[in-house]
């Protein structure tokens, strides 16, 4: 099993405390748990900037950042994640463990003590937060929205699901739109802040050199905000068959065409197939052994990169190549080669073997980083088992030739997407 | 041959050492408890080293911009196949990088870790180059020059770069050109692989639970049975470059959601490696976090009038015969960002720095670079190319202990030189 302790404060808040001396950091993550709605999902992406930007102990953003240089650089950080149709709002914290600061104790609850009063008593007027706060950070979090054309592997791979799933609500962006971002106020904002603090279900993760129930102890008496009673995140829809194939093309002033395949699988992890499927794709996309790089890179030379991977909340599979415009037609061709020879079971051994300890090797990974070791346990709670190592280690050697042909059945290609430059192919 | 060990007792790690004839310096730094070993096979080569001549030897040589990256992608092949493959077979990854100075070779695996380092030995020291696989690797390239094309960040960067310097081959892309890579051919490789990929220009560095000995022993067994001969001193030609700037101003359009801006002052003080080189980063860094990071006045001031975001950025970089400090990002209003930033560094130099912001910035320094240990990419991407400027990575602590306000102070008035300031802008495109 995962080697965490978990238990549940007086308020609701799930703490899990993961120890261990590896690292030389502690990493303090919050995560609240929200439906990913269009109605609401500006105002939980917006939350995050407002709240940094000054409590009432620490009131502007100097007094924050020169507090928190203080204590050695402790990052303060907030996320916004989206896993299937679930949006997840994440602030973090990583401070040097002060065993390597000589003449340094009490970092950790100093940066917790920080930590919470920005999350908990942000400072207002009246019945409202800042205005000029709310003003600033509307702005700035219009930027983040329309800033995602700025990286056009990114926009390509969003625009592509956008496409794909129109009627359901995993297209909707995670930073929200500019239109419900223009509606919010001060006082709305305030309302919707305590709403969220009450009633997101909400994780808390510390992953360093702890002691165990020292720590339960200090996060007890820290995080006591009230809460009330949690509103349950709905499971995200999966099992959608697709039409016909549905091609998109986007026209851009770029120098590189972008192609983008959106498939769906069926398969979300926790399923009994999962494992065959994450098989699946590394043969075909997630390695440089893999069939996209081979055919479409080294064989082809049309791209520079090539590659798929998975959603694995809402059982989507996504295939990603720069290539110049004029090569659409022949890259797409080699593309849909490659997922035909997985339907029909052509791949050696060896590309079995080596996808399996690549993918070994990554779960192996995955516990030297405590980001990772978070992002773990998170997934798992979301599909309801939390698998350690070994048993993520049994699963994956336990896939069969037969059970990557079968899942191949499952993978069907909804959405064919091409950004490409004005007038182009 | 002897190892030495380099210890930090602030960090609790010991690296162990040892130079291998004839040359090769070989690191290991033990992790316990990591699942992940990690090593590189780095040459002191990267894409400013277009003219050079080695020692013993008549012929100058001038080869096309973008060679060290070209040979990069085309060292992974050989004879039987790619060593991408060999690296799958055993579970690890592999992968490479080239930057202005180094190029790396380098792999991560969680076991078989012996058989891994006996591979990235034995393939970095086999290069296979034929007409056919070099006219391929053309076209990946040309993408990979075109993604960057692309990119806002990058062509603001190198944009910058052409503008602060006239003549020094920093300001050309790593990757080189779609016209200059098609000037390169296999012969060209083999003569630039003769020369920077000898053992003594050349470090492996590894980092991971494994034992110190065993991996020394290993690389010296593989590098001796290959009888190398000494190679005389390589020198490494540049143009002579102006203290002056080529041009204060570049600008370019993309489709981009906003403007970006960046400043850049090109240094003065330059001529030497070593811990003085070292300081001057240390304390240019600071100086620079000191003026537009997130706690300074400026920062916040910007920020609260919507000119920048929280991603703007203030860096440093430190080179023997080439450095430059870059400052910047997105903006709503660059030709306004400019012009508050001139006027935030004439304010900076007259009030200097405060003993204060001085001490929470070195504590912060602190901070960053012992997180940094969580990292073992870092460390072995680090460690290397710090030797090959003839500094010891471990010694950082040491130096931010010692530095003085008044060195700070110093590089305050020193490096933001207003007449070594250019801009890069890029506009967005009416879409």
């Amino acid at each position: 099993m995962a080697n965490f302790h978990h238990r549940r404060l007086g308020n609701g808040i799930n703490i899990f405390i993961h120890p261990t001396a590896k690292f030389k950091t502690i990493l303090v993550q919050l995560i609240f748990h929200r439906q990913l709605c269009k109605e609401e999902v500006t105002q939980s992406a917006l939350l995050p900037s407002i709240l940094q930007r000054g409590s009432k102990n620490y009131p502007t953003r100097q007094k924050l950042a020169l507090s928190l240089e203080e204590l050695y650089g402790t990052e303060l950080m907030s996320e916004v994640i989206k896993k299937g149709e679930r949006q997840l709002v994440s602030y973090s914290m990583d401070l040097v463990h002060d065993q390597y600061l000589p003449g340094e104790s009490q970092l950790l609850r100093k940066s917790l003590e920080i930590f919470n009063d920005l999350l908990t008593n942000p400072l207002l007027e009246g019945d409202a937060f800042k205005a000029d706060y709310v003003k600033q950070e509307k702005e700035q979090h219009e930027r983040v929205i329309k800033g995602i054309i700025n990286d056009k592997i990114a926009y390509s791979v969003e625009r592509c699901l956008q496409e794909m799933c129109k009627e359901e609500p995993f297209s909707v962006f995670k930073y929200g739109t500019v239109e419900q971002l223009a509606q919010q106020t001060p006082f709305s904002l305030y309302n919707f802040y305590r709403q969220f603090m009450q009633e997101s279900p909400a994780d808390l993760h510390i992953i360093g050199d702890l002691d165990v129930e020292e720590t339960f102890a200090l996060v007890e008496k820290i995080f006591t905000y009230k809460r009330g009673k949690e509103k349950v995140v709905p499971p995200t829809q999966v099992d959608i068959q697709p039409g016909e194939i549905r091609y998109v093309k986007e026209e851009m002033d770029v120098n590189q065409g972008k192609l983008v395949l959106g498939f769906r699988t069926g398969l979300r992890f926790g399923d009994k197939d999962y494992f065959a499927l994450l098989m699946y794709n590394g043969i075909l996309g997630s390695f440089p052994h893999s069939k996209l790089f081979q055919n479409v890179r080294e064989k082809a030379s049309l791209a520079y990169y090539a590659y798929s991977r998975l959603e694995k909340h809402k059982g989507l599979m996504v295939i990603s190549s720069g290539i110049e415009a004029d090569n659409y037609e022949r890259a797409l061709e080699i593309i849909r080669q490659q997922v035909e020879a997985m339907r029909k079971g052509e791949f050696s051994q060896e590309d079995l073997d080596n996808t399996r300890s690549g993918l070994r090797n990554q779960f192996l990974l995955e516990e030297d980083s405590p980001y990772a070791i978070i992002n773990r346990s998170l997934d798992g709670m979301l599909a309801g088992q939390v698998l350690g190592t070994e048993e993520l280690l049994q699963q994956l050697a336990a896939v069969t030739r037969e059970d990557i042909v079968k899942v191949a059945e499952n993978v069907k290609l909804d959405t064919v997407y091409f950004l490409t430059n004005k007038g182009g192919a | 041959m002897k190892t030495e060990i380099i210890e930090q007792s602030l960090l609790k790690e010991k690296i162990f050492w040892r130079r291998v004839e004839p040359g090769l310096q070989v690191f290991v730094l033990p992790k316990k408890g990591y699942n992940k070993k990690y090593a590189t096979y780095s040459a002191n080569f990267g894409s400013i080293n277009s003219r050079f001549i080695v020692e013993g030897e008549n012929e100058e040589l001038q080869v096309p911009d973008g060679v060290a990256h070209f040979l990069e992608h085309k060292l992974f092949e050989d004879e039987e196949g790619n060593a991408f493959d060999r690296f799958a077979v055993l579970g690890a990854s592999s992968n490479a990088f080239t930057n202005f100075t180094n190029t790396a070779y380098l792999f991560s695996t969680t076991e078989s870790f012996y058989q891994c380092l006996e591979l990235l030995l034995d393939f970095v020291q086999t290069p296979y180059f034929t007409d056919e696989s070099v006219e391929k690797e053309k076209g990946i390239i040309g993408q990979e020059i075109r993604m960057y094309e692309d990119n806002p960040q990058w062509r603001l960067f190198f944009n910058l770069l052409g503008a602060l310097y006239q003549h020094h081959p920093v300001k050309i892309d790593i990757a080189g050109t779609v016209e200059s890579i098609s000037q390169i051919n296999k012969d060209i490789l083999y003569k630039c692989y003769r020369t920077f990929y000898h053992p003594s220009n050349m470090a492996v560095f590894v980092v991971g639970d494994v034992d110190a000995e065993r991996v020394l022993d290993q690389v010296e067994a593989n590098i001796q049975k290959r009888n190398y001969q000494p190679l005389g001193e390589i020198k490494r030609l540049f143009p002579i470059e102006p203290p002056e700037i080529a041009k204060d101003h570049v600008e370019q359009s993309l489709t981009v959601s906003e403007p970006l801006l960046n400043i850049g002052f090109k240094e003065q003080n330059l001529g030497y490696d070593g811990q003085p080189l070292l300081k001057r980063e240390i304390a240019t860094d600071m100086m620079l976090d000191i003026v537009f990071g997130s706690s300074s006045k400026l920062y916040n001031e910007l920020y609260e009038e919507g000119l920048i975001d929280d991603e703007f950025d203030a860096g440093y970089v430190a080179e023997k015969d080439y450095s430059h400090s870059v400052i910047g990002g997105e903006t709503s209003d660059p030709d306004k960002l400019f012009g508050r930033l001139v006027e935030g560094i004439k304010k900076a130099k007259q009030a200097g720095i405060s003993h204060a912001a001085f001490e929470h910035q070195r504590r912060k320094a602190m901070g960053e670079f012992l997180k940094s240990f969580n990292s073992l990419e870092f460390i072995a991407n680090n460690f290397p190319a710090y030797h090959f400027k003839k500094i010891n990575f471990f010694n950082y602590l040491q130096v931010l202990h010692e530095l003085t306000l008044d060195e700070v102070n110093q590089r305050l008035q020193e490096h933001l030189a207003l007449d070594r300031m250019a801009c890069s802008v890029i506009r967005p495109k009416t879409r």
